[in-house]
């Protein structure tokens, strides 16, 4: 796209597509104010930018200084951010039009965005089913043909695990590859901005423009934006390891099936492949349990309706607002995370909780750096234990809710990245499959991901 | 393990969160099952020689020292819910006084 | 003051000093430092605490934090980690502070100063630490509720902790006023209790004399001068004392001192103890510093007070006491070396009398400046020792320079002062007083010969000052024997 024209075009197309769209509950920006910032931002944009004219959503944990942020919480209704994050920036310099804030479970804690306070949003495919989260917003957005493009973020998963559900494609970079400012806070050291798209190279296109140094992010690295790579003939000379503990044996036999298919069709691409053990994979959700939590507790104390948000109470005094505001701003499953996460850094239970949980961190950052260093290139891996589950069958037992981030979290501990893209449908649900990469060799991901894509039959049953 | 509700309620005073009292059995219920799944971290023994890991860059940056503020679109009066002759205002504290800080 | 401290009591005080750093931009963001901004006009989304935001170190706040610890002697560590101090009040927006709590920047140094009680004594620094401060609440500005003012959130603090070294409140002080001088020295701080760059709480606590075992301790805050702090301890001992004296116990809690009152009241009704829940700030990698810039903040220490006063007793042959009043401000010292160090170069000791008395007199009276250049100062010292003028009056040339500049000789010419030293002038003049005067003379020669003096004076006088007092004396002294 370079004429203002087709971008004027596109603001107008996505505008009425985000309407269509409504049901799903996935936008929470108001049609009127979308409509027109749109327009607006089309005719703002820089004709010579690389996305330009592209629409692309963002989940609303990212600040935006068009729309309100509020993280899916009532503790930040209409609130509006007076700066915009780094990622947000960075496309609307490349000429995207950002489409509208996606809904999203509550500061992006939960695996089914069925923990929004407003509402949740469902699978485009079928109402009754949840569309994965906390991303859920933007990765129903994208399965629906609202936008090409959406960013989400992952914390223990939030974009892969969605994409999986919704049948789109979602990136993880390597933690330090994207700038999390702008980012509200979750979990910080397993906190990134991801991507979903339509593709691969809808995704990636996104990824590497929001990419690369920051100097307002401590915890970002020197780097230059991610090059895409090319797609590539042939898998020849890439080694893919399967981790063994990512197929026990209770495996929901559909997803072992379509992962069996898309591993077949990786050695007809030429790609070696072998298995690996992951030792400490069981570990890992116990240990995710403590650490996001224990950091969660710290990013949120933030919200107590002095300084910015609503405010929930006409109190004498502050604790009262404090405890009012905290109380009923936040949501069940944001509550129970902020208590545990204060009760394993708590005096007495730090060391058996918090100190232990950062040590299998590292262990399970070893295992993958083992692998890697066996001459592993990639792993290939299920995305989720199983497609879209129905609304309401999870919500109310918090640790089966957090099993459905098994295989995701894993990546988010190593900080290393990971891609899940569509290879099947089971009972017409889709399902994902994951590439886990090395430490900023995004590319190498990418290139396993742009060739399997091309061959998988991911609408045609596992 | 088992959480108690007077350990629910001392947690929630220090998170300073309002935790009702028709909440308070499923919330320790339901914190009793967490922390009991997540403990199973102890089955693993403590190990010698792993470097704690850390993401991201290995050492600090710094920053130069000048002024050289990150602009705000609109300042504190319109973001905050209460605002008075430049100043943040909230409740006065009441179960304790302060000195002014 | 009821009670002082009787042979039986031991007094136990611990001290932790927060000094902010001389840096223009605050620890984790560009926002100014500069004091007296209207309110929360130096804010941005860091130091608002909005979602989303991230710290960014800044580099001269570890310099300064660094070259401070080396003054104190501390064993800086080359991989020192951020943590998160997690509590709610007002004035902490984002709901934790940003410090260091299990590896912090340095540990293990140490300040000698002298105590009213004992001597060269040494303070023990356990540890030294960065961190940022917090914003200001104000009770009593509107009823009912606190105002938050938070220019202040960010701006970089050093956190001091001794050991339980001090055994009096006069102690506490001279320890306090050596740190604060030691700091301004390092150039890290201006220290200055009224502007809140240094601010001080202490942990007090009593014991029988001769018990080995510590007593409960009590942290006593909002102590707001160097006065206040004697004043603060004293209050607090004493009232331990009381209560022990009565059968009671000592309650671990936080006070807070009053100046109005020179009382100390608890600062919650219900003591809530703190869990800060203290962890690795996430947002921050760890704080690593490689050995050549830590040798750099080495080599930017100037020389320090102790070494300074040392030298000056030994180099320029002064007083202890003498060398301390010089030594007491570096830019007085720097200031002093340069007077003697001046063109032909004045007599150490005489300079250093007229730095102690004019100079500094002068500098109090107008804002610490030091009016008079170093050579300026020097040539007036070297127009008394030859005569020129006399020492009152080159006191006037000095406020005559001082106020309005010029070249001292200058100065005195034109204000009439050049010393009259021909032997002539003088023997009229003395003739004339003598003639005046026939009582005295003649009581001078019954054997007052004190009178010496009184005519000595009555020659300045006639001759308005312009006499040289020395050869005046001396030709009294010849026509008085006649």
């Amino acid at each position: 796209m370079t004429d203002p024209s087709e971008a004027l075009a596109s603001a107008k197309a996505t505008a009425d597509r985000l309407v269509k769209a409504k049901r799903f509950n996935a936008c929470l920006t108001p049609v009127r104010e979308l409509r027109k910032a749109l327009v607006t931002q089309a005719q703002a944009a820089h004709p010579s930018g690389v996305l330009y004219g592209m629409p692309v959503a963002v989940k609303d944990n990212i600040c935006t200084l068009e729309f309100t942020t509020t993280c899916g919480s009532k503790i930040l209704e209409g609130y509006r951010s007076p700066y915009e994050a780094t990622a947000v920036a960075k496309l609307k310099a490349a000429g995207a039009l950002m489409a509208g804030k996606t809904n999203c479970d509550e500061f992006a804690m939960g695996s089914s965005t069925e923990h929004s306070a407003y509402g949740r949003v469902l699978h485009p495919f079928d109402k009754t089913r949840v569309p994965g989260g906390s991303s859920g917003g933007s990765a129903a957005l994208v399965a629906a043909g609202a936008v090409p493009a959406a960013l989400g973020s992952e914390t223990g998963g939030s974009v892969r695990q969605p994409a999986s559900l919704c049948g789109v494609v979602g990136i993880k970079p390597t933690y330090g590859r994207v700038s999390r400012w702008g980012l509200v806070a979750f979990g910080s050291s397993l906190d990134q901005i991801g991507v979903l798209g339509r593709s691969v190279h809808d995704a990636a296109r996104v990824l590497s423009v929001i990419s690369g140094r920051d100097p307002k992010d401590s915890t970002c690295e020197e780097r230059d934006p991610l090059r895409l790579p090319n797609v590539p003939e042939s898998l020849q000379g890439f080694v893919i390891g399967i981790p063994k503990e990512y197929f026990p044996a209770d495996l929901d036999p559909a997803v072992r099936r379509a992962c069996d298919r898309a591993v077949r069709l990786l050695k007809e691409l030429g790609a070696a492949v072998r298995e690996v053990a992951l030792p400490h994979t069981a570990y890992a959700v116990p240990t995710y349990y403590i650490l996001a939590p224990a950091e969660a507790s710290s990013n949120l104390a933030r919200y107590d309706g002095a300084r910015y948000g609503p405010r929930f109470d006409g109190s004498a005094d502050v604790r009262a607002l404090y405890r009012t505001t905290r109380g009923e701003g936040f949501g069940p499953e944001v509550r129970r995370r902020i208590l545990l996460g204060t009760y394993v850094l708590s005096s007495g239970y730090y060391d058996a909780y918090y100190r232990k949980a950062q040590q299998m961190r590292a262990l399970i950052a070893q295992d993958f750096r083992n692998a890697f260093d066996r001459g592993v290139d990639l792993l290939f891996t299920p995305t989720t234990p199983s497609p879209a589950f129905k609304a309401g069958e999870k919500v109310n037992d918090p640790v089966a809710m957090y099993l459905s981030d098994i295989f995701t979290v894993t990546a988010n501990l190593a900080g290393v990245p990971a891609i899940s893209i569509p290879i099947g449908r089971i009972k017409g649900l889709p399902l994902g499959g994951q590439f886990i990469g090395q430490a900023f060799l995004e590319d190498e991901m990418l290139e396993a991901a742009y060739a399997l894509e091309r061959v998988v039959p991911a609408t045609e049953e596992a | 393990m088992s959480v108690t509700h007077d350990e629910v309620l001392k947690i929630a005073r220090l998170a300073e969160l309002d935790v009702s009292e028709d909440a308070l059995p499923l919330l320790a219920e339901q914190m009793s099952r967490i922390l009991d799944y997540v403990a199973q971290i102890n089955a693993v023994p403590a190990s010698e020689g792993v470097k704690p890991f850390v993401p991201g860059p290995d050492a600090l940056r710094f920053r130069v020292d000048e002024v050289k503020p990150i602009p705000l679109a609109f300042g504190p009066e319109t973001l905050a819910p209460a605002f008075k002759d430049g100043f943040f205002l909230v409740p006065k504290l009441g179960a304790f006084e302060g000195a002014d800080s | 003051m009821a009670g002082t401290a009787t042979p039986e009591w031991e007094t136990v005080i611990g001290l932790e000093t927060h000094v902010q750093l001389r840096t223009v931009s605050k620890m984790f963001c560009g926002c100014s430092t500069a004091f007296g901004a209207p309110p929360n006009t130096n804010v941005c989304p860091v130091c608002l605490g909005l979602p989303g935001a991230l710290p960014m170190a800044n580099g001269l706040a570890l310099q300064l934090a660094v070259r401070a610890a080396l003054a104190l002697g501390c064993t800086v560590h080359p991989r020192s980690v951020f943590a998160r101090k997690n509590y709610f009040y007002p004035d902490l927006p984002k709901g934790y502070q940003i410090s260091q709590f299990e590896q912090p920047l340095s540990t293990d140094g140490s300040l000698s100063y002298l105590s009213p009680d004992r001597g060269i004594a040494t303070a023990t620094i356990q540890r030294l630490h960065v961190e940022e401060d917090a914003g200001k609440s104000l009770h009593d500005r509107f009823p009912k509720q606190t105002a938050i003012d938070l220019n202040r959130c960010g701006v970089p603090l050093i956190e001091i902790v001794t050991g339980p070294d001090f055994r009096s409140p006069h102690e506490a002080r001279a320890y306090l006023l050596t740190l604060k001088q030691v700091l301004e020295y390092a150039g890290v701080s201006d220290c200055d209790m009224e502007k809140g760059s240094l601010r001080v709480d202490a942990n007090v606590s009593v014991r029988r004399v001769g018990e080995a075992v510590l007593g409960t301790k009590t942290e006593v805050k909002n102590i707001n001068s160097f006065a206040y702090v004697e004043k603060a301890l004293t209050v607090e001992r004493d009232r331990q004392i009381a209560v022990l004296d009565a059968g009671g116990k000592v309650e671990q809690q936080t006070l807070l001192y009053d100046a109005k009152t020179n009382a100390v009241r608890p600062q919650r009704a219900k003591e809530e103890s703190h869990d800060y829940r203290y962890f690795p700030d996430p947002d921050l990698p760890p704080l690593v510093l490689r050995e050549e810039f830590i040798a750099e903040q080495q080599a930017l220490l100037p020389e320090l007070p102790a070494k300074k006063r040392e030298r000056f007793v030994e180099k320029y042959a002064l007083s202890v006491t003498d060398a301390a009043v010089l030594t007491a401000d570096r830019a007085v010292a720097d200031y002093y070396e340069a007077v003697v160090h001046a063109g032909s170069g004045a007599d150490a000791k005489v300079a250093a009398n007229w730095v102690m008395t004019e100079v500094l007199a002068d500098a109090k009276d107008h804002g610490d400046g030091l009016r008079v250049q170093p050579g300026a100062l020097a040539n007036l010292i070297g127009l008394v020792r030859g005569s020129t003028l006399s020492h009152q009056a080159a006191k006037r040339v000095f406020s005559e320079v001082a106020e309005h500049g010029g070249e001292p000789r200058n100065v005195a010419e034109a204000l009439g002062l050049i010393q009259v030293a021909d032997t002539g002038v003088v023997a009229r003049w003395v003739s004339e007083v003598l003639g005046a005067h026939p009582a005295e003379v003649e009581r001078y020669h019954k054997g007052e010969t004190k009178l010496l003096q009184f005519f000595v004076g009555q020659v300045m006088k006639v001759s308005r000052g312009k006499a040289d007092p020395k050869l005046a004396q001396r030709v009294l002294e010849e026509k008085l024997v006649a």
